[in-house]
């Protein structure tokens, strides 16, 4: 669109057809470069989280200290994992407002995402202090280091989440997330689901799994 | 479509009117484009001059990793040899193998991969430029911090894949490993971010015309290697970070006393370690595989064969990491299974040298010296690759384990076969980048030297290793018939060394001589890609216009035909057919960035802070966190950079289509909308 | 259409890649199915003498379960469905790889056989 015979009617009818600056036309797979970025950082992600799951597998019996079994407390990570699996509803509608226009809206679910993710991740914190309290510290046994490290590992990826969803909503709130960069909320709550299903993943391999 | 049509006019200046209220920090105001001197070269997002610091860089740490690998073959020139004691001597060897594949294999592959990918899918640059910048300067600041450990207590010493539980703190007392340990986290960050970077430019950002069956096999070999980084980096970065839990904060992932299995680290090790070799080699691959065909006069033989040969050696790379590990006591199957993989990966690196060898077959050779080198990659990878293939057999991979023979093996493919593409490489496109030849009768001596010197050094170690004499042993005693072989050794190694000197010798030389020569030209070899259509060295903008691609070497067609019996004819004359330089002044470029550059230089600081005084993480962590910020509420193309003549309003929907942290709308538009005009039938 | 507007537009018009689908619907009866299948996993655990998951079966239920619940956030909340197939390709690439290689490696440990306690 850079070509300077180009006029200002010329740019608005070719606007016209592809409202959100009009990415998907330029590239060779018609997907956005940033889009396409994000999700081979995703599939980047899966090797890397695999990794720390593979280690707390081969960890998760200890030598010494409390066991997973006597440890865990289920009913509540279950009420955590429950309000982190519904940020992921409130992300998607989200997207689907911006992509409406509908700005308050989005500022509405972008903010209920955050919360439910900050909610997500102070139980977090409260459950590793019981823990800490009940004698499983960082360095008690290999479960202890494995179990610490993989969901703290995934709370780090919660809470950068966060920030970014409220960047978002502080754009958004000085103007500056206009309709046709509703890509970037989705773009970002591609990133949210992604952890959302990682934490999918954790609950069912290390916390219900006997 | 109402809806928008609807709008007034100037409602479309918006998203410029957006950006032209950012108000950058004091000394952070944007630069401008094609801007000269050294401060252009630390704010540049240009893939040019990113891909020649990677490679300049790549080369001082070559030195400097070459230096260390005299100092190892002099202290066994003979035996009980004094010149280094057994501690140095660890640490030597293994700064040794980690500066020569993390900041010298590989960065001189990113070199090239950044100069050239983009030149040859007709891009005017990457799909991220300043996550571009930010990739070379974390290895830069990676490479340095690592090599810092030996101002503050001495090297890594557990060897280059630092297997557990000796890079523990018990057995590892001293700093070295931790700064292996973060210096190689932070080169992994700029490894994967060129991944992703590199992977979006070949997949989005290719030229009218040129489909994934036409590009040249470089751009193809790297593709699938950033393929490789992208999977491979995290594992070795989850290694990694147990490794850092375990020394820094005490956790119990290679703590055999509470229960750890030390094999752990030895699994995520060369899960990313085998995919590693063939990402070092790859490059060099497709290099050869362009240089071959032009001094052959011919097409490569079998370009689909080679491409999917380069795609199937990417996947079966995954699947025979446990051949490292054949003597760590996996169990008969596990050592089957892998040795049957290891056997079948041998079948598509074959397949290339077969490809490469029927490429010569009846061609009108010319020994030029970017083709001597290239043959010497074909000759030395096979020996390489031959006793590779050895290893797959475990009763005799036991007893070979460890042994000089492994050493002799890779060093047959790693610098027989990477290192020899590299030196091809630099020879053959120097006048495409630097706009003059390098000398070619001190180019062939260079060949000559170097491959004597490098068959001196490490084919003896054939020897010693089955006469079985182990590596990583710092001295040993006469009469076991190690003298001799170790003093050959010693001897190539500093032939192999002064050929590395008269490399560097041939850059200044022939600069200058340039001088007084005249233009080298865009085509100064009669090449094939398409990046030899465009004037040497190479615009700032890259293509104008950007060609329209219609077969594989499609610029050798527009210079020759075939006769109705296969000959081959000119149909046109080289001058006519490349392209002229002009002023550029319509051609849009993305603007340099203070960004990358202060965003790199807070991670080093918070290694230095995990190393030394958790407070250093939080001064390091809040430049990272700011320099993030502010390179986030930096548009992408700075709307007042703008030529003349291109109203930045018009231009508007263009700049700031993201927001957060990943990326630049490069200049696709421009991609799109011009098409070439036929030059030739 | 100032940036401050909320007249509502069609989503077909504003997204390319994304095929038009009745979405905020789609959304919550997505959420409510997945809500469905958590606490059946729940149940797993109050309840473990179920017979549909007793014994050894928890441990299959459970992986189904899970799996059922990434591929729905993948394929509707990340609209890998609606998407152009190469991501379905490079994200399919990422799970497949690290599922074939950790796998492997916690095999060579004989970490699914019986006894295994390190």
């Amino acid at each position: 669109m850079a070509n300077a015979v180009q006029t200002h009617e010329s740019v608005a009818a070719a606007d016209a057809h592809a409202p959100h600056a009009h990415i998907d036309h330029d590239t060779n797979t018609g997907i956005s470069n940033t889009k396409l970025g994000m999700w081979l950082f995703l599939a980047s992600e899966c090797l890397l989280f695999g990794g720390l799951i593979t280690t707390y597998l081969l960890y998760k019996h200890p030598l010494e200290g409390p066991t997973p079994k006597e440890i865990f407390d289920i009913p509540f990570t279950s009420t955590s994992s429950f309000v982190l699996l519904m940020s992921s509803l409130t992300m998607v509608l989200a997207v689907s407002a911006i992509e409406r226009g509908d700005h308050q809206r989005l500022r509405i679910w972008l903010g209920a995402t955050a919360l439910l993710g900050a909610t997500f991740i102070s139980g977090q914190i409260y459950e590793f202090t019981v823990f800490v309290r009940e004698g499983l510290g960082f360095t008690t046994s290999r479960f202890s280091s494995a179990f610490y490290t993989l969901t703290g590992f995934h709370g780090v990826h919660v809470t950068v989440g966060i920030i970014m969803l409220m960047s978002l909503v502080l754009l958004s709130l000085r103007g500056k997330l206009p309709e046709h960069r509703a890509e970037t909320v989705e773009i970002i709550g591609l990133y949210w689901h992604f952890v959302d299903v990682v934490w999918i993943f954790i609950f069912a391999v290390v916390y219900l799994i006997p | 479509m109402a809806i928008i049509e609807a709008l007034p006019t100037d409602q479309l200046a918006l998203p410029g009117a957006v950006t032209s209220d950012y108000k950058p920090a004091g000394v952070f105001t944007r630069p401008k484009a094609g801007g000269t001197g050294w401060k252009s070269w630390l704010t540049t997002v240009d893939h040019k001059k990113i891909g020649i610091m990677y490679g300049a860089t790549a080369l001082v740490f070559l030195l400097i990793g070459g230096f260390e690998a005299i100092l190892i073959r002099v202290q066994l020139w003979s035996p009980r040899g004094t010149l280094l004691s057994a501690n140095a001597y660890n640490q030597v060897f293994t700064m040794h193998g980690t500066t020569m594949v993390f900041l010298v294999v590989m960065p001189i592959g990113a070199a090239f991969a950044n100069y050239l990918m983009p030149l040859q899918i007709g891009a005017r640059d990457v799909a991220y430029p300043r996550i571009n910048a930010y990739s070379y300067w974390m290895y830069l600041f990676g490479g340095i911090f690592l090599n810092t450990s030996w101002l503050l207590g001495g090297g890594a010493d557990g060897g280059w894949f630092n297997y557990a539980p000796n890079n523990g703190i018990l057995y590892s007392p001293s700093h070295g490993i931790d700064f292996w340990n973060l210096g190689l986290i932070i080169t992994g960050i700029a490894s994967l971010a060129g991944a992703v970077n590199l992977i979006v430019t070949v997949l989005n950002m290719r030229a009218p015309g040129m489909t994934l069956m036409r590009m040249p096999i470089f751009t193809w070999m790297t593709l699938v290697t950033q393929f490789l980084l992208l999977f491979a980096i995290p594992v070795l970065t989850v290694a990694q970070v147990l490794l850092m839990m375990d020394r820094t904060f005490h956790a119990n992932f290679f703590n055999v006393a509470k229960g750890a299995n030390p094999l752990l680290w030895e699994h995520l090790f060369w899960i990313f370690g085998h995919p590693e070799v063939y990402l070092m080699i790859l490059p060099a691959f497709g290099l050869v595989s362009d240089i071959l065909p032009t001094f052959a006069r011919k097409p490569i033989f079998g370009y689909p064969f080679i491409v999917f040969s380069g795609v199937a050696i990417g996947f079966m790379g995954w699947g025979v990491w446990a051949h490292h590990m054949f003597v760590s006591g996996i169990g008969p199957i596990s050592v089957t299974a892998f040795s049957l993989t290891t056997m079948f990966i041998a079948v598509p690196t074959g397949v290339k040298i077969l490809n490469w060898t029927a490429t010569m077959w009846g061609g009108k050779l010319r020994f030029t010296s970017p083709m001597l080198f290239s043959i010497g990659l074909v000759t030395m990878f096979t020996i390489g690759g031959l006793s590779g293939v050895t290893h797959s057999v475990a009763p005799a991979d036991t007893q070979q384990t460890d042994t000089y023979y492994i050493v002799a093996h890779f060093h047959y493919v790693l610098f027989g076969g990477a290192f020899f593409g590299f030196i091809g490489g630099f020879y053959y496109y120097w006048p495409k980048v630097f706009g003059y030849m390098l000398n070619e009768k001190l180019g062939k001596t260079n060949f000559w030297l170097m491959l004597l010197g490098f068959n001196l050094t490490f084919a003896p170690m054939h020897i010693l290793g089955l006469q079985g004499m182990s590596r990583r042993i710092y001295t040993y005693d006469a009469g076991y018939g190690f003298d001799l072989w170790n003093k050959v050794a010693t001897i190539g190694a500093f032939t192999l060394a002064s050929s590395v000197f008269l490399f560097i010798f041939n850059i200044f030389y022939s600069r200058s001589k340039a001088k007084s020569l005249p233009p080298v030209g865009a085509d100064p070899w009669d090449a094939r890609t398409i990046e030899w259509m465009i004037p040497s060295p190479v615009p700032e903008y890259n293509y104008d216009p950007i060609p329209t691609i219609t077969r594989v070497d499609d610029f050798w067609y527009r210079k020759y035909g075939e006769t109705k019996d296969g000959k081959l004819v000119r149909i046109a004359a080289t001058e006519d057919v490349v392209q002229q330089r002009s002023d550029g002044k319509h051609i849009h470029l993305p603007s340099p960035s203070y960004w990358p550059i202060v965003a790199s230089f807070g991670m080093p600081i918070v290694a230095y802070g995990l190393i030394f005084n958790l407070w250093l993480c939080l001064v390091g962590g809040i430049i990272v966190v700011g320099a993030l910020f502010g390179w986030v509420l930096e548009p992408p193309d700075d709307p007042d950079a703008a030529h003349e003549d291109h109203d930045p309003a018009a231009h508007g929907s263009d700049d700031g289509t993201v927001v957060v942290n990943a990326g630049e709308v490069a200049e696709a538009g421009d991609v799109a909308a011009e098409k070439e005009p036929e030059t030739v039938g | 259409m100032a940036i401050t507007s909320h007249d509502p537009i069609p989503t077909s018009q504003l997204d390319g890649a994304v095929k038009d689908y009745s979405r905020d619907k789609v959304y919550v009866l997505t959420a409510l199915f997945l809500a469905a299948l958590t606490v059946i996993e729940i149940m797993t655990y109050a309840f473990p003498d179920f017979p549909v998951w007793s014994g050894n079966l928890v441990i299959a239920v459970l992986m189904i379960l899970m799996a059922i619940k990434f591929f729905t956030v993948v394929y509707i909340f990340m609209h890998l469905r609606f998407d152009k197939p190469i991501l379905t390709w490079i994200f399919w690439a990422g799970v497949t790889l690290a599922a074939g290689v950790y796998l492997v490696a916690l095999c060579t440990f004989r970490i699914f056989w019986p006894g295994h306690h390190g």
